[in-house]
């Protein structure tokens, strides 16, 4: 069996195999696979890449999917040292070819993508046969625990997609604070219907099982029959949900979920916030459950957190930072610190802030000295507890998935219309958290706000098409040109 | 009225129409996500004139189900 000194996630998956072998470690559909099959997969996985020419230090580009061979890749890649770039399955072509681009894979996997010089490989045609198998004889490459491990991408404001480069120790350092603070163990049954391709859905993944609890892959919270039923069937134990998803089983299923209320001992929600009657709504639907609402970037993982039942008179505010490895605190627009109280900027420092992004031109105003900045505005109270109270960057953050608005507005530009602007606006349906809106420069253009939307259904995906709209004379700009959203959003 | 559901369905889904069989359920395909549902749920809201009852939502969860609840509502 391998040992990984570089990774104390991927050490604690081999060390819990060796201990007890025959626990299941994963669940798929009717596969149960138990801790000591993932570790044979995981190897025979390696020797597969290996075998294929791909070397420690290449990059693959892995499609996310909620599959075991993706499992069984992904830490293979991790075990030989080769760099992860994860990807959204339903990833947009040009997202797709900007990240080939910028990464510059060996081969790419899972994805029917094939416009490049790399190996194009299917998971299907994946080969963990027996000959690839149980080779615990192997030598496997010496890799350091601050080489890159993962590239995951995340939104820019500028449309274009940043690579957030997170070495070993980064994933380590991040899995090891987040099941301190849940306290999630061998005992665990998780449901994952969080995507693989974000952050949250594939750090829950490592937090398992790296503590030796049973992760069950779901496709996702869509069918809330099925999540309901694997709920019970599997006697899960916790989940992971982003706050669109609440509104949704909210919506969907009223308040049905809290008959599982004595079995969950623990919800992690994140990735956008949550609003306060939901918090109380949550306290009372499950009062002996740890609710861990966590705030976080892909770029600093889960930074703080809250358990709502222990902080349950400081539900404005979003926790105090995840461990004692990581350090938050407050900057004015020089990098210097403000008082408790003042808002400015948050910034992270910690085990799991990522090395850099992948472009240099993106690390530019990334950080201040060690301090990563988020973009988010908010403030630290003399008990040490942080509130967020808006944000620099311009994202709109629709269910946790961030979107630039400058994509958006591309797509708009692209059928005439002189100039436009979205901003974020709160989801009129209370389920998304925001949802673009479109401020659209008066023309001589005929085109009506039906014929727009019928046309940016052809460039964009659904959730990404603007909910409302409005004729403007002009668009703020400043002296430099750049969109004044806050003005239109006044 | 079944090709139409249909249709609406891969339109917001953004798949070949091939692909929404009468036993595709939501979540069998990563488009088919909650954002996915709401907006399929939406779109036949507005486009057929008709509103989904909210205790027969939890039951929607495959084609042939929207099918047959569009059918009903529509009284086809």
């Amino acid at each position: 069996m391998f040992d990984a000194p570089h990774s104390h996630v991927l050490s604690c998956i081999a060390g819990h195999a060796r201990h007890n072998p025959d626990k299941v470690a994963l669940v798929e559909g009717n596969q149960r696979i138990t801790r000591g099959q993932l570790i044979t997969n995981i190897e025979a996985a390696a020797s597969y890449l290996t075998s294929i020419g791909i070397k420690p230090g290449e990059r693959i580009v892995l499609s996310a999917r909620k599959e075991l061979e993706f499992v069984y890749l992904y830490f293979a890649a991790q075990l030989l040292g080769i760099v992860n770039v994860v990807v959204n399955p339903t990833s947009p072509s040009d997202r797709l070819d900007y990240i080939l681009k910028i990464t510059n894979p060996i081969a790419v996997i899972g994805l029917n993508h094939s416009a490049g010089s790399y190996r194009c490989i299917q998971f299907d045609d994946v080969k963990l046969n027996s000959s690839n198998r149980g080779e615990s004889s192997c030598v496997w490459p010496k890799v350091s625990a601050d080489d890159v491990a993962d590239i995951m991408f995340t939104t820019g404001t500028t449309g274009a997609p940043k690579g957030v480069c997170l070495s070993h120790a980064n994933l380590s350092g991040s899995a090891s604070n987040i099941n301190g603070f849940i306290g999630n163990n061998d005992e665990d049954i998780e449901a994952l219907g969080l995507p693989l391709s974000h952050s949250f859905g594939l750090g829950r993944l490592r937090c398992v099982l790296m503590a030796g609890g049973t992760m069950v892959l779901v496709g996702n919270f869509a069918n809330l029959k099925a999540f309901f039923t694997i709920l019970e069937k599997e006697h899960v134990t916790g989940f992971g949900m982003v706050p669109a998803v609440w509104q949704y089983i909210k919506r969907l299923s009223g308040t049905r979920i809290a008959k599982f209320s004595n079995q969950l001992h623990y919800i992690e929600v994140g990735s956008a916030a949550l609003p306060i009657e939901d918090k109380r709504l949550l306290m009372d639907l499950f009062p002996k459950t740890r609710l861990c609402i966590h705030y976080g970037l892909t770029e600093a993982s889960r930074a703080v957190f809250s358990e709502l039942h222990l902080n349950a008179e400081n539900l404005e505010s979003i926790g105090k930072p995840v461990s004692s490895h990581v350090e938050v605190c407050i900057l004015d627009e020089n990098g210097a610190p403000v008082p408790d109280g003042t808002d400015g900027e948050l910034c992270i420092c910690g085990n799991m802030v990522m090395k850099s992004y992948l472009l240099p031109d993106d690390n530019v105003e990334a950080f201040y000295d060690r301090w990563f900045r988020t973009g988010d505005w908010g403030h630290r109270d003399s008990a040490g507890y942080f509130y967020l109270t808006g944000r620099k960057k311009e994202l709109i953050n629709m269910g946790g998935e961030k979107v630039s608005p400058a994509t958006i507005e591309d797509a708009i530009l692209s059928l005439g219309i002189p100039d436009c602007a979205c901003v974020a606006i709160p989801d009129p349906y209370g389920v998304l958290g925001e949802v673009p809106k479109a401020y659209l420069q008066r023309s001589s253009n005929t085109l009506s706000i039906e014929e727009i939307k019928q046309r940016l259904t052809q460039l964009l995906p659904t959730h990404e098409i603007p909910v409302q709209y409005e004729w403007v004379d002009s668009i703020p700009r400043s002296s430099s040109g750049k969109i004044q959203r806050l003005k239109l959003k006044n | 009225m079944e090709n139409k559901v249909k249709a609406i369905i891969a339109r917001v889904l953004n798949v070949d129409l091939e692909v929404i069989t009468d036993g595709l359920c939501s979540g069998d395909i990563p488009e088919w996500d909650s954002v996915g549902n709401l907006a399929i749920i939406s779109t036949l809201e507005q486009e057929l004139e008709i509103e989904f009852p909210l205790e027969d939502l939890f039951d929607l969860t495959s084609v042939q189900s929207i099918v047959d609840e569009v059918n009903q509502l529509m009284h086809v």
